[in-house]
């Protein structure tokens, strides 16, 4: 395996003049950090936004200072949906090679929340406890954190609508993207989702290396699914773009019809998917020099991308095939990602959603389920959920009222319960069906009540209702607290 | 019974903010009060007969969408401006709204032409106006409030003559300086929320499908509908707006 040479990145002057801090401050930072969040743990709370901003204001630089200690660099994720999957499923690699991993596993991928990563796993004396991180990064805080950290490899999953009121558009999103890009260090590597069409019109303008993956599949018709579809002109020529496959929403084989924009080459593929009767994905995945036959336990159209984003990464980190077969097969759903719980011989399923995209997938993945379906969808609209909540109506719920009578209870709950159970009700559900509280809690509490032993409760949470939610079926006694490791 | 036909003018670039919801508010409310709907979905390019269409639904777009379809509206401008006059309803929401004026000017200072049915101009501002807002509307008398949510980087100044659709309770409106919100001019109504607009606010939709069958010398026979799911989604979407979070 390559040895990152990280002291190229600190030879550059610039970055020393702008940010050095001396080793006492950086300490005095780690230590505070460090008390607080051992403050944050004993209130009950997996707080990670205060301890690396209260950090941060000590010593600016910490993150990249503490990075930089690392002896094979960082590898960044970000794109809108995908990202958490994406990061356990690389860790997971990366554990079975033997290498020491650093992870915010939490879902705290803002510039605090990774200052808090990094401290958490760095010692007192602010060593630090790792070969490598692997951080999921929100595409917000992407530009500053890739000048940043200088990272060694950045892998974007895709570009959907998401969040329009912290982002703008997507035209904006793409150039928060690409101002990131602009900052890679020439020895770097790029990995992108080829059946996306924003990500492919990316510019790697340093010398960095450039990976693509894709999916190579025949699907049957009724897996197209328009809604959500984002964009639809070609990025050169703003013209309409055609399609031989579209897998979902804009993501697929695309070309314009009017200029020579179109899917690029594809190093790393997908080409086989069967699922069998135990819920188990077969799928064949093509290296450029061989092909791997896999069993893997995530459900998906988009677990699929996340599978072979993971399997690039590791690919382009020189790690063996042999190696990232067995940890894929091992793979488990991340936290809050169709987590599953157990209680009196009820199968709680939890799923976040956050934009139309992955809700839509979410939702045609757990109609594939059989038997009888009981439903929370809570939306809260805090500033980490988005507090435009105008996307479900970009949801096709409507799939759900479709197979009504598989629906036993109907639950809208959340901030915004009222404006769910309205976006039920238009979607065909009559309003005595649907129970409607704003108590997480209650939501939880009925909706176990009402469903009966053998069944399923699926879950959709949005981000900040899941953290209450999963808090809350801790008390309960099932599942770990999410700062408890996996 | 009453039967109209709905047009949704490029459904697939103009659909930003949940513009499906509003959709679909049209819809389902027309088939709980025993109107008939028929929905053409109108593409760039596709031929549109707009002696047919009764009520022209546009959405939201991105500036890259929304050039593309300001050129393909340029060929259709006689003919709708001859419905509007006429009385035919238009719903426009933010990028479409923007496009019934004269003109846009983008952030990076192009100049998109607009369908001059409304006396009104938008000009790019330097950061976007972003919330929850409740306007009080003057299509009723006494006033309704509407609530929604706004995300919009154009500031839009109306001329003297042309209606504001209602006056800004809480929130930005048009140009986040003059209180006002959206634009009326006849049946023709553009508007800067979404949320989605519609669902939260059902006497709005009932307006529109009202006006539309008048449009078409239809009876307007309207049922009395429960709405208070929606009220209640309206109510808290209000003290949101106001700033009253219940928690």
């Amino acid at each position: 395996m390559d040895k990152h040479d990280k002291q190229l990145h600190s030879k550059d002057p610039g970055r020393i003049k702008q940010g050095r801090v001396s080793g006492l401050r950086l300490l005095s930072a780690i230590w505070i950090g460090k008390a607080l969040i051992g403050l944050t743990r004993i209130l009950g709370r997996g707080g990670t936004t205060l301890p690396g901003r209260t950090a941060l204001t000590i010593a600016p630089d910490l993150s990249y200072l503490l990075a930089n200690r690392l002896e094979m660099g960082t590898i960044i994720i970000t794109g809108t949906n995908g990202k958490t999957t994406t990061a356990a499923l690389i860790n997971g690699i990366l554990k079975e090679a033997g290498l020491r991993c650093i992870h915010n596993q939490s879902g705290s991928n803002l510039t605090w929340g990774i200052a808090s990563t990094f401290i958490e796993n760095s010692t007192w004396l602010g060593r630090i406890n790792g070969d490598l991180a692997v951080l999921e990064v929100d595409e917000g805080a992407f530009p500053t954190l890739t000048a940043s950290l200088q990272p060694r490899g950045i892998i974007v999953t895709n570009i959907f609508r998401d969040q329009l009121d912290r982002f703008g558009e997507i035209d904006s999103i793409q150039g928060l993207i690409q101002k990131g890009l602009d900052h890679l260090p020439s020895d770097s590597f790029l990995i992108i989702n080829a059946d996306d069409p924003t990500l492919a019109s990316l510019k790697n303008s340093t010398n960095s290396s450039r990976w693509t993956y894709g999916l190579e599949l025949k699907l049957p018709a009724h897996n197209f699914n328009n809604t959500g579809r984002d964009i639809k002109t070609c990025p050169v020529c703003f013209k309409r773009l055609a399609y031989n496959m579209i897998y979902f929403a804009h993501i697929g084989h695309y070309y314009c019809p009017s200029c020579s924009f179109k899917r690029p080459e594809v190093k790393v593929k997908l080409t086989r998917n069967n699922i069998d009767s135990k819920g188990l994905n077969h799928v064949q995945v093509c290296l450029p020099d061989q092909k791997l036959d896999l069993t893997i336990p995530l459900l998906g159209i988009y677990n699929l991308y996340n599978v072979l984003a993971a399997a690039t990464c590791a690919i382009a980190l020189n790690i063996s095939s042999s190696i990232i077969s067995s940890s894929l097969e091992k793979a488990a759903p991340s936290f809050g990602r169709m987590e599953r719980f157990e209680k009196e011989n009820k199968e709680i399923i939890m799923a976040l959603i956050k934009n139309p995209v992955g809700a839509n997938e979410v939702l045609r993945t757990i109609l594939d389920q059989p038997g009888n379906i009981n439903l929370i969808v809570a939306i809260n609209d805090r500033i980490a959920d988005g507090t435009d909540i105008s996307w479900i109506w970009d949801v096709d719920f409507e799939q759900l009222s479709t197979t009504k009578n598989r629906i036993t209870t109907v639950i809208a709950s959340g901030l915004r319960a009222f404006d769910m159970a309205v976006r039920f009700k238009y979607a065909g559900f009559e309003p005595e069906q649907l129970l409607v509280t704003e108590s997480l809690n209650q939501a939880i509490e009925t909706a176990l009540e009402q469903t009966a032993p053998g069944s399923r409760l699926f879950i959709l949470p949005t981000y900040t209702a899941m953290l209450e939610m999963r808090r809350y079926l801790n008390k309960l006694g099932l599942g770990k607290p999410y700062w408890g490791g996996s | 019974m009453g039967a109209i036909n709905i047009y949704h003018l490029y459904p697939d670039h103009l659909n930003l903010y949940g513009d499906r919801g509003n959709m679909l508010a049209l819809c389902r409310r027309a088939e709980w009060h025993g109107i008939k709907v028929k929905i053409i979905a109108v593409n760039p390019g596709d031929p549109i007969n707009f002696s047919n269409c009764d009520l022209l639904f546009m959405g939201g777009g991105q500036d890259s969408d929304q050039k593309l379809v300001a050129e393909d509206l340029k060929g259709r401008s006689r003919e709708i401006h001859q419905a509007v006059e006429d009385n035919m309803v238009i719903f426009a929401v933010c990028g479409s709204y923007q496009l019934l004026g004269h003109y846009y000017t983008t952030a990076r200072g192009e100049k998109i032409n607009g369908l001059e049915i409304m006396e009104l101009n938008t000009e790019a501002g330097k950061s976007r106006l972003i919330g929850n807002a409740a306007i009080n509307c003057f299509l009723w008398d006494p006033p309704r409030t509407l609530v929604g949510f706004e995300n919009h980087g154009g500031r839009t100044f109306l001329g003297p003559g042309l209606q504001p659709l209602g006056k800004v309770l809480y929130g930005f409106g048009n140009n986040g300086s003059e209180k006002t919100e959206g634009a009326v001019y006849k049946n023709v109504i553009g508007t800067y929320l979404h949320g989605s607009l519609l669902p939260k606010n059902p006497w709005l939709t009932d307006y529109l499908l009202k006006k539309a069958l008048e449009y078409r010398h239809q009876e307007i026979y309207f049922c009395k509908l429960d709405d208070s799911l929606e009220e209640k989604a309206h109510q808290f979407a209000l003290n949101l707006a106001a700033g009253n979070r219940h928690k």
